[in-house]
């Protein structure tokens, strides 16, 4: 390839957090069109998410958050993955998210640690 | 806390065209491209502890369409769904099927290489199989599968 050295075109970050006495990994990678971030404490992606800002008439954005594999019947996902396309638009990126989230509770706390944990982390 | 990070700024983590892994307790990522019939191919394998996701992508670096693939019972075939995109063109399905058919694996593909290439696709699976065998993640095809095969796309959803 000469002198050019080509670098790898998807920025990404691969890390470990202990919420509520689970570990969880993380990994968020930056697509050209999307976020993906995947949080896991069972060892598979677990349940599936989309979210995207729509552009509408109004002065502030809506979101569309839905879930697009998996459990469809926690709110606690929905919420996460609502927080989390909110940073992403007040940090000024557009871009939507797909979050996969496999996890052993869904209380407040791992809620929180999530958002927490993927916003110190980002990569918007 | 351990982490590891491949933001632009970072040059010398990210810079590497040659096969670059990262790992973090249970989750291990792999980078590597490919020229693929003069054309340029990314690829991006994440290792969970029983499910792989995989990226493929030429030229731009899109996400592209998302499948969803894993072994089912009674007969070991595989069931393949789109969860993402893929409703007028459906590139990447094969690939998705496939790779379960061969590794007896969990996995989701994300699939942004050009329609109509049926050439393009069939190198970019070979490379992709050839790699999860390199790194260990799948049994070479003269094995036969073992006891992963019983795990099914719903167990994957929760635990």
């Amino acid at each position: 390839m000469g002198g050019l050295e080509q670098r790898f075109p998807v920025p990404f970050k691969n890390f470990s957090v202990q919420i509520k006495g689970n570990n969880t990994d993380l990994v968020i990678c930056r697509y050209d069109d999307h976020f993906l971030v995947m949080a896991t404490q069972i060892g598979t992606m677990g349940t599936i998410l989309h979210a995207r800002k729509e552009e509408g008439v109004a002065v502030e954005p809506t979101f569309n958050v839905s879930v697009i594999f998996g459990k469809r019947d926690e709110p606690m996902l929905l919420a996460i993955t609502r927080q989390l396309i909110e940073h992403i638009s007040s940090s000024g990126s557009s871009m939507p998210l797909v979050i996969s989230l496999g996890l052993k509770d869904h209380s407040m706390e791992t809620l929180k640690g999530i958002v927490s944990a993927v916003v110190e982390n980002r990569l918007w | 806390m351990s982490s590891s990070c491949g933001k632009p700024s970072d040059i010398e983590a990210a810079s590497k065209a040659a096969v670059a892994s990262a790992g973090s307790g249970g989750v291990q990522v792999t980078n590597f491209t490919e020229l693929v019939d003069e054309v340029t191919l990314h690829f991006q394998i994440i290792r969970l502890a029983k499910q792989i996701y995989v990226w493929i992508g030429s030229e731009s670096a899109k996400l592209g369409n998302l499948y969803a693939a894993a072994p089912t019972r009674p007969n070991n075939t595989v069931s393949v769904t789109s969860i993402l995109g893929g409703a007028s063109d459906n590139t990447g399905s094969g690939i998705a099927r496939r790779l379960v058919l061969k590794t007896g694996l969990n996995i989701i593909v994300a699939c942004n290489i050009p329609k109509n290439n049926p050439m393009l696709e069939a190198n970019a699976e070979k490379k992709l199989i050839e790699k999860l065998i390199t790194l260990g993640y799948s049994r070479p095809k003269s094995q036969s599968p073992g006891p992963e095969l019983s795990s099914s796309l719903l167990h994957s959803v929760s635990e």
